[in-house]
Order: structure tokens, then C-alpha cells, then sequence
């Protein structure tokens, strides 16, 4: 009986491995372009389209911008570009304009920011060591052909248009991360509107405006008087910029392509990651009779008052914290590190009012448009779990933003070009796969 | 046969099962000359495997013998993710249920057995790196049953039965990848169950020679593991470390899986003295599968000296919650044999089971769906005490597909996204002696 049951059991196993040879398939649906054709793709936009992350350009996040991972994914189609450009950095220059890093500070995890002080943190930066009219540091020329990517970080609709830049260089002597693309000749005369234009895609996506209420948003709600674009942008000119911007590259209708809205930034760890509640909080636990954190408001009639939970304060207010500022009401919290109430308010109701001309001027021009707004919104109330893994709009902890609080992770930036890919596929019929986030990164760590 | 000596056999021997039969992780892989006829049997007394079908009708088996059956389970499970790309694989693992029984008495009397068998177990492998790591790298589950019985017949035309199910063996290793910021760890949660007892039991009616009806109820276990090991591997160690390892400090877990009750009918019909044919209905009480919670205790030290904030933590909680809301599920099962000669017999058989996970709650660790069953089987009698059995099932899951905004709709983002397919190949073998 034994005898049986030994022989025949490695028989019947290999029949079992020989008729399970068959392995189940699944049949996905194919991907494909729909209506639209991505064989040339140009991306416009401000350093969210760049790949700006951790307060930098810089290569390795550059190489994960939401149009590269477009680019990528557009590919899987068949229509796909045959290449897609981006201006990055000299290797030896790859960290660009340097970027923020996490490190160990007396023990504990911080974020530290390149300077002379601590050697750049070993940084292969790009400056040439002159500075711009602007202040802000030359970076080394990219001399290859225009990029496909023309993400310019800092970058708004008003100062796209030479028209708006109110008495000042023109914008291409002003912003190193758009200097660095132009020739000489250019640098004085071309603005973004017509850089762009030089180019003649079948598609594009274009993520333009958010400069235009994020600039004012944080820098605390205080506009400079040097700077024209460091005010919320008014709605006319808005329009007619982003007019400008859309009609270009649409070429009126004929060219497609998706623009995004802009998101409510005040929902961005920049705001949200230093609370009113947890700086009167740590003043309480130094000075019992501490009755809370003092701001410098915008108000002309009370320029000086205690914080509510609906004031917001900068993520860089953490070191002015930490040298006592705000605790009494002769030592307030400087104005530029709290967005208070009636200034957030303000942007909110700005970007509607923007969100309204964004959604109006792609509906005349025949292109799709992306809800990041209501999409961040969701991200930041909810977080996004994606095949097991929990992500949320905490800094450093949450693996979507980056070290300055503003700009994605590369897992961010995949993120938004899933949400890219689903409008696309969306208006156009098109079947782009998305991308599996986990496999980018989020916040490096020190090892 | 002793207790001791079976038990000896099912840890070297039974191993580990496949999601085999039936929805859920249960495996309906009770007997040989059942298995070949689509897993009937609670209507039948075909032989010493009554016990695991029907206990009430062992007494009317005729002969006293003993058994003994494994399977060669061989699953073939592929998965797409929601994202597109290419198609995974799982890995390919050979597993073997099996089963023995061992009964005496007189016949059409009373009798005594004892029988070993795996009702319940799982064993899955996912590709390296797949989709899913951090949902589920890896599982095997696995159950033994031993089950003292007694049957008595009240008359030639009824009988009863019962036995005591016993949860003599049981263990649970679940793997999967820890998304660390640092680089993916992975976690391997390893316990075996405390011995746990039910109740088997059933009635059979014989009306005539021609009709046989049954009637079982195998009642619910908890299989509990209590002190767990928790294991990592592939932690930081970099500067980050102690940032990043502090929510990894349990050494230990406690967790519950329910091994549900399960209610079956079944007719017998022999129109003629070589055919038998028969039709069972089962439903299987999965509803009583809610949640799947694991509770961690001790400290390994990696959040520095202990205290019971630091305490018992896997990714920064003491607990870890996840949902399951099983629903109960229906099987029906149909076969038949016949016997060609006095040494051969014949079997088919087929079987649809019906899935006891819902929409949204699918899980890599159990990516059911409804279930076409197909089975052959025969059996070879060199002399009147000698049968050899062998059997064949085929099993194709119905293509089972989970969309993102499911997984956010139920809050089950714990698992995911994607679009799974399984067929399992499971060739059989049995001896049985009888006298």
C-alpha cells in the first residue's frame, strides 16, 4: 500500500506540473491614444511642470517631472513622442540650483538648506557666481535645443506677457531658471508667450497661474513694492495673459492638449505644517502664563492681534519661533511668516476667480481641463493610498511633498501625472496607462 | 490507530493546502472516490471519507478499513494591475492536502473512527517586487483537523453521527514589504494556533436502495494565535535609523481567524446496482469573517529604552485592522460513478461555488471569485479488499477584477487594485484497505 501510494505520488505531481503549464492571462485592454496624437509633446508651465522639488532644480527630480512621466506613459500608446527634452544640468553641475536635504540636527531629522555655511552640503551646483538683476544667483546656460519640458520655476501669466513687467528688466533678466534657457539676444526681448511659441506640438499640457497667487501666498500675504509679480495678479491681466498662453499653444483650438487649474494653496504643508495651535503650545510649556502667539497682520486697524486657527504661518516661521519671536505683542511673528485670515481668504477667493478664466479660456480653445483644485483638495483632506501604501500631504512624513513644503516628491509629481492621464483618457478616449507612485521616491532620507 | 501516531503524520505529512475547493481559503478535498464526482458525498456512504462528509453515514459504510489520500495542488494565479503593465504571475507552489481515516465497528450497526484532514488553508507566492508588496508578499495558512467519531445505525434505513472536531494543528505566516522611506523592509508575522474543539455531525436516511439522503453540520472553529513572532527584515540602518525604526518595536502578535461553520445536504441516487450519482448543497457561514486584527506586543529595543508608549509597535501602532466583511456562500456540486467491472470504476463530476468575498474586499492573500469546478476519478480493485483511487479537479476562477475607487468607496485600501485569474490543477491519490 505504502508502495503504491510512493510511486505514484511523484507521478501524479508531475502530471499536475504538466497540465498546470497552462498559465491564466488576462486580457488587459491595449493602450491607446484615443483621438489624440502625443507624437510631439511639449509641456508649458511654472516649476511644477519644471520638476522642482525640495526648493531646487536640480537633475534627479527634474527626471521625474510630471511631463517626463507623461512623456513616458504617452509612449505606451504608440503614439508617443519619439523623445522628450529637458533642460537639465551639466552632469557635473546635477544639482542644479541646489536643493534642500533632510539631515541629522542634534539628533533629529531636519531639513536643511544648502549655503555657504555648510559648503552647499556638498552640492554639484550649477551658479556661475554672478548675480541676476533680480539678486537671485546665475545659473550655467543650458545650450541644447529648446526643451520640450518649458517648465520656467517661478514663473506666473503675469510675468509671461513683456507687456506686464511694469518698468522693470524684461522677466528673461530677472528669473535665472528662464535666463539659463535663452541666448544672449534673447535674454532682454523674448518673453515666455513667444518662448513658447516656437514650438509646434500635437499635444501639450499647460499648468500656468499658480505663481500668480502662490508668490503673494507665501510670502505671508506682504507683496514687495520692487517686485510687480509679488502681488496677487489681478484678473484682467490674468486673463489676458493665460488668454495669450492657451491661444498659443493651441494654435486657437487646433492643437491638442490639457491645461490644469490651480490648486487652493493653502492647503500645501507650507501652511499647514506650523500651526498656530502647536507654536502657543510650545510658548505655554516655556512660559505657563503665555496666552499665546502675537502676529503682525495686514489689518492697518489692528496690525497687531493673538493668532487664531485660521491664521496659517510659513513653514520658514519655524526659526523665527525658535528665537522667541510672537510670544509677546512688542516681539510679534513678522507679517510675511503668517498668511492671516483675511489674506487667505483672499487667495482662495483669487484662485477662484482664476479657476473660473482657466476652466473658460480651455473650453473656447477645444482642450481638456485638469481639476488639480478639486483633485489637491481631496489629496490634502484624505491623503491617496495606492496598492497598500498610505500617502498624504504631510510634510516629510507623508511621501507627496517635498523639503520646502510647496513642491512635490518625485512620488508627487507621479501622482499628478496619474490625474494628467485620467483627464486625457478622459476627453480623449485615449487608454494611457497610469504609473505604480510607490516606485518613486518620496522624501530621501539620510542613510 | 493512535491519536498520537496521526498527528506525527499530519505535521510531516499533510503540510500545507491550497485555496483548493470552495470559496474562501476552505478545501473540499475530503476523499478520493469523492473528489473524482465533484465533491459529493453527504448524501453517500461510499466509504471511510463519510467522516469528513457526513458522519452520520460511517455506519452504514459496509466494511471496516483504513485510508489514506493527498492531492497535488498546483494553482495557477495571475494579476494586472488597475494601472496597466505587464501581467504578474504568482509564484508556483506544489501543495499537498491530505487526508486519513481509520474506522471499525459492525456493519450496519455502529462505528468507531478517527479521522485527519485539512478543511481549511491557503498558500500563496507573488512575483518579487509585484504591485501588491506591500499589501502581500506571501501567505500559507494551514489547518489539521482530527475528528474522533462515532456513528450508529437506528435501523437499515437510518443512521447518525458525530464527531469531535479538533483544531489539532493550525499556523498562519503572512509576509509582506514595509514601505519604508529609507527602502522596502519586510515584515513576517509566524504563529501556530491554540488546540481548539468543535462539533461534526450528521444524519443519513436510506428510504430505499435506490435513494439516500444526508444531512451534516461541521461547526465553527476560532483558530486563535496568541504570541505570534514578529520579524523584520531589511530595517534602516543609516543615520535615519532610530527615526525611522522606532514604529517597529513588537516582537510578538495575537490574532483570530475564523474557520467557519459549514451546513450541507446531499442526495444519493443508484438507479441501477453499477451507478451512483449524487447532488450536495453546501453553505459555508463565512459572514462570520469580519475583520482581520492583529494586536503586537513586546519590545525588540528599536525605540531605544522601552516604555509602553514604544511598546508593541508595527508601523507606529500597537494593532492593525483589516477588513474582510465575508459574505456566507453557496456550493453545489454534482458526480457520478459507474461501475465498468468488478475491478474499475468510473467517476465525473462538476461543481460551481460561489464566492464568499464581496466587490471591493478582495484580497491578494484571497483573490476568490465564483469557482466552475470539473472532476474525474476511478478507482482500481485488484482484489475485494485493495482500492486504489485516483482523481483529477480542475478548478477555474471567474476573472475577478477590483477598481481603485472600490478599494476608496469601502475603505479597504489596504489591499490592491487589479484584475486577478486563478485555475488550479489538483491530481489525487488514495489507498484504501478494507475487511
Amino acid at each position: 500500500m505504502n508502495r503504491i501510494f510512493k510511486y505514484s505520488a511523484p507521478a501524479l505531481g508531475l502530471l499536475g506540473l504538466a497540465v498546470g503549464g497552462c498559465q491564466p492571462n488576462i486580457d488587459a485592454p491595449a493602450a491607446a491614444a484615443g483621438t489624440a496624437d502625443f507624437t510631439s509633446y511639449v509641456a508649458v508651465g511654472n516649476s511644477l511642470t519644471s520638476g522642482y522639488s525640495d526648493g531646487g532644480l536640480y537633475n534627479e527630480a527634474q527626471a521625474t517631472s510630471y511631463p517626463a512621466i507623461l512623456a513616458q506613459q504617452f509612449g505606451k500608446t504608440g503614439k508617443g513622442p519619439a523623445s522628450f527634452a529637458q533642460p537639465s544640468f551639466a552632469p557635473a553641475q546635477q544639482d542644479g540650483s541646489g536643493h534642500v536635504k533632510l539631515q541629522i540636527v542634534n539628533g533629529a531629522l531636519a531639513p536643511v538648506v544648502p549655503s555657504a555655511a555648510n559648503g552647499y552640503l556638498g552640492e554639484k551646483l550649477a551658479a556661475t557666481g554672478s548675480a541676476l538683476a533680480s539678486g537671485q544667483p546665475q545659473l550655467a546656460a543650458y545650450t541644447g535645443a529648446q526643451p520640450d519640458n518649458l517648465g520656467v520655476p517661478g514663473i506666473s501669466v503675469l510675468s509671461s506677457v513683456s507687456a506686464f513687467t511694469g518698468g522693470l528688466a524684461p522677466y528673461g533678466l530677472l528669473n535665472p531658471f528662464y535666463e539659463r534657457l535663452l541666448t544672449a539676444a534673447e535674454k532682454p526681448s523674448k518673453d515666455y508667450v513667444t518662448y513658447i511659441g516656437q514650438k509646434t506640438p500635437t499635444f501639450f499640457t499647460c499648468w500656468m497661474g499658480n505663481n500668480d497667487v502662490l508668490t503673494y501666498a507665501s510670502n505671508g500675504g506682504v507683496a514687495s513694492a520692487a517686485d510687480p509679480f509679488s502681488n496677487l495678479t489681478d484678473t484682467t491681466r490674468f486673463g489676458i495673459g493665460y488668454r495669450a498662453i492657451l491661444g498659443t499653444m493651441s494654435k486657437k483650438g487646433t492643437v491638442a492638449g490639457i491645461a490644469a487649474n490651480i490648486p487652493n494653496v493653502t492647503g500645501i504643508p507650507y501652511f499647514t505644517t506650523v500651526t498656530v495651535a502647536a507654536v502657543a503650545a510650545a510658548f505655554k510649556a516655556a512660559n505657563a502664563a503665555s496666552p499665546g502667539v502675537f502676529i503682525q497682520t495686514s489689518s492697518t486697524t489692528t496690525p497687531v492681534r493673538l493668532a487664531t486657527s485660521a491664521d496659517l504661518l510659513t513653514l520658514t516661521a519655524q526659526a523665527v519661533v525658535a528665537t522667541g519671536a510672537g510670544s509677546t505683542p512688542s516681539n510679534p511673528l513678522p507679517n510675511k511668516y503668517v498668511l492671516d485670515a483675511d489674506e487667505a481668504a483672499a487667495v482662495v477667493a483669487r484662485t477662484i476667480q482664476l479657476n473660473a478664466i482657466i476652466a473658460k479660456t480651455a473650453r473656447q480653445n477645444k482642450v481638456a481641463l485638469a481639476d488639480m483644485n478639486t483633485f489637491f483638495t481631496t489629496v490634502a483632506q484624505q491623503g491617496v493610498a495606492f496598492n497598500a501604501v498610505a500617502n498624504s500631504s504631510a510634510f516629510v512624513s507623508g511621501n507627496l511633498f517635498g523639503l520646502d513644503g510647496v513642491h512635490p516628491t518625485p512620488r508627487g509629481y507621479a501622482l499628478l501625472a496619474n490625474e494628467f492621464i485620467r483627464n486625457i483618457n478622459n476627453y480623449y478616449g485615449a487608454s494611457i496607462p497610469t504609473v505604480n507612485i510607490n516606485e518613486y521616491r518620496g522624501v530621501v532620507f539620510p542613510q | 490507530m493512535m491519536l498520537k501516531t496521526l498527528l506525527l503524520a499530519s505535521g510531516t505529512l499533510l503540510g500545507s493546502a491550497a485555496t483548493a475547493a470552495a470559496s474562501g481559503f476552505q478545501i473540499n478535498l475530503g476523499g478520493q472516490q469523492n473528489i473524482g464526482m465533484g465533491g459529493v458525498g453527504v448524501g453517500l456512504s461510499l466509504d471511510q471519507a463519510a467522516m469528513f462528509y457526513n458522519p452520520g453515514a460511517l455506519a452504514m459504510v459496509r466494511a471496516n478499513g483504513v485510508q489514506v489520500g493527498a492531492n497535488f495542488a498546483l494553482a495557477r494565479g495571475a494579476y494586472a494591475s488597475d494601472n496597466g503593465g505587464a501581467q504578474r504571475d504568482l509564484q508556483h507552489l506544489l501543495v499537498t492536502p491530505f487526508n486519513l481515516y481509520a474506522a471499525f465497528g459492525k456493519a450496519g450497526k455502529y462505528k468507531f473512527g478517527v479521522a485527519v484532514y485539512t478543511p481549511y488553508g491557503s498558500q500563496l507566492r507573488y512575483a518579487d517586487n509585484w504591485e501588491g508588496r506591500y499589501s502581500l508578499t506571501e501567505i500559507n495558512l494551514q489547518s489539521v483537523y482530527v475528528q474522533p467519531t462515532f456513528s450508529y445505525a437506528f435501523s437499515p434505513q437510518f443512521s447518525v453521527g458525530v464527531g469531535v472536531t479538533m483544531l489539532a494543528y493550525g499556523s498562519v505566516n503572512l509576509q509582506k514589504d514595509l514601505p519604508l522611506p529609507t527602502g522596502p523592509a519586510h515584515l513576517t508575522l509566524d504563529g501556530t494556533t491554540k488546540f481548539q474543539v468543535g462539533v461534526n455531525a450528521g444524519l443519513y436516511f436510506k428510504p430505499s436502495d435506490k435513494l439516500s439522503l444526508g444531512i451534516s453540520y461541521r461547526s465553527k472553529i476560532d483558530a486563535q494565535v496568541k504570541g505570534g513572532n514578529v520579524s523584520y527584515s531589511g530595517l534602516a540602518t543609516g543615520a535615519s535609523a532610530p527615526a525611522v525604526n522606532r514604529g517597529f518595536t513588537a516582537t510578538n502578535f495575537d490574532a483570530t481567524l475564523p474557520l467557519p461553520a459549514m451546513a450541507s445536504v446531499g442526495i444519493g441516487i443508484m438507479p441501477t446496482e453499477k451507478l451512483t450519482i449524487g447532488f450536495d448543497a453546501s453553505l459555508v457561514f463565512w459572514s462570520a469573517y469580519r475583520t482581520l486584527d492583529f494586536a503586537f506586543s513586546g519590545n525588540n529595543g528599536n525605540g531605544g529604552t522601552a516604555t509602553a508608549a514604544n511598546t508593541g509597535l508595527v508601523g507606529g501602532s500597537t494593532t492593525s485592522t483589516s477588513k474582510r466583511y465575508y459574505q456566507d456562500a453557496l456550493a453545489f456540486r454534482v458526480g457520478g460513478q459507474y461501475k465498468a467491472t468488478d475491478q474499475l470504476i468510473l467517476r465525473l463530476g462538476s461543481a460551481y461555488d460561489f464566492a464568499a468575498v464581496k466587490d471591493g474586499y478582495v484580497t491578494p492573500e484571497t483573490p476568490d471569485a465564483d469557482r466552475y469546478i470539473a472532476t474525474a476519478g476511478l478507482t482500481y480493485q485488484p482484489n475485494p479488499h485493495l482500492g486504489i483511487d485516483a482523481s483529477f479537479q480542475f478548478e477555474r476562477f471567474a476573472k475577478r477584477s477590483q477598481s481603485q475607487s472600490d478599494l476608496l468607496n469601502n475603505g479597504t485600501t489596504d489591499r490592491v487594485a487589479g484584475t486577478y485569474r486563478t485555475d488550479i490543477f489538483i491530481p489525487g491519490i488514495g489507498v484504501r484497505y478494507s475487511f
